[in-house]
């Protein structure tokens, strides 16, 4: 899976190494304020999803971890900047620790940009590709 | 979010008015000539995004708009990394284009945009008798998708398409091309539509 060009966004991947399977949402801001029609856009009501799928699919919760990835702020000085990736990082830690899901990688905040490739089915693998070209697994 | 041919129209024309004198600036500055495309108005869904831009590594100068209107509206230059460099060695007299972007670049590019924004502001309020300003700009250069995101981030809390108005600068001469990004939030979008309306309407 592939998440391109993160900003602000932050990709949220759950995974359970076990079974080899993982689901991953691309969350643009912290909270939903109550709107319900594209969950996937929040960290409040993306997580809960990401956990339903993988216990449909027949994970235990016990089992599960959690990969972070982006949340940079792109524009330093600008005025109308509300942080929002760390408001978004700071959002999925929280709800994730509200779950008991253990983080077991990040690479979260900065000023660079980041696409973000996700391997499920080797143990949950993620890898950061940068502007400059640079790529770390995390 | 649904706009109607007539709308669609007005905006383009606004964004034609807008975009041809920022385009006229730019010419000016580099001293030969450049054309623009004819203005396109899309509303994209925000999960739709990378269908505007991908993660080739941009200059991208935004603005806040402000002034006689509602809050919450950016306006962006975009500048592809090696037409960004060409653009700033023409500007400063140099000839190596096989280097990174540096703050010079950057200071240049942001003085750039500036100059190029206050004019398509400045000629849209004209046109709409009202008067916008840009905020003070910022500058990055990255990733073109992460960078659009961020900005869309900003404006898209509460809606899940945003309207894009694009046009697209080409400086033959120089190999140098650009597109201009305007970017409202709702309220801002139908000021802009009630206030073309009276001006188309003649009632202004």
């Amino acid at each position: 899976m592939t998440s391109i060009g993160l900003g602000s966004c932050v990709a949220v991947m759950i995974f359970d190494k076990k079974r080899g399977i993982g689901t991953m949402a691309h969350v643009m801001l912290p909270d939903n304020g109550g709107k319900c029609d594209r969950p996937g856009k929040y960290a409040n009501t993306a997580i809960p999803i990401l956990i339903t799928e993988l216990i449909q699919a027949g994970c235990t919760k016990r089992s599960l971890e959690a990969k972070i990835a982006g949340g940079a702020s792109m524009f330093k000085s600008f005025r109308g900047n509300l942080n929002i990736g760390d408001r978004n990082v700071e959002a999925l830690k929280k709800i994730l620790e509200k779950h008991s899901i253990p983080i077991v990688g990040e690479d979260v905040g900065g000023t660079s940009g980041r696409s973000v490739y996700y391997f499920p089915l080797e143990k949950g693998r993620a890898s950061v590709k940068r502007a400059d070209g640079t790529c770390t697994d995390f | 979010m649904k706009l109607n041919e007539h709308q669609l129209d007005a905006l383009r024309e606004l964004g034609n008015i807008g975009a041809s004198h920022a385009a006229a600036s730019l010419s000016m500055m580099l001293g030969s000539a450049v054309d623009m495309t004819v203005p396109e108005v899309e509303i994209v869904d925000i999960a739709g995004l990378t269908r505007v831009v991908r993660d080739e590594i941009s200059a991208f100068v935004i603005f806040e708009i402000q002034g006689e209107i509602a809050p919450g509206g950016y306006l962006g230059l975009f500048i592809p990394k090696t037409s960004a460099i060409r653009l700033t060695n023409t500007m400063l007299g140099m000839t190596d284009t096989d280097r990174e972007i540096n703050e010079m670049d950057e200071s240049a590019l942001l003085e750039v945009g500036n100059i190029m924004m206050s004019q398509f502001l400045d000629a849209t309020a004209t046109l709409l008798n009202i008067v916008m300003l840009p905020s003070p700009p910022d500058v990055a250069i990255d990733m073109a998708h992460a960078m659009l995101q961020s900005v869309i981030a900003e404006i898209s809390g509460d809606i899940n398409s945003v309207i894009l108005f694009s046009t697209e600068l080409v400086c033959q001469e120089h190999e140098v091309t650009g597109s201009i990004l305007l970017m409202p939030r709702p309220p801002m979008l139908t000021d802009l539509l009630t206030l073309l309306d009276k001006v188309m309407n003649g009632s202004a």
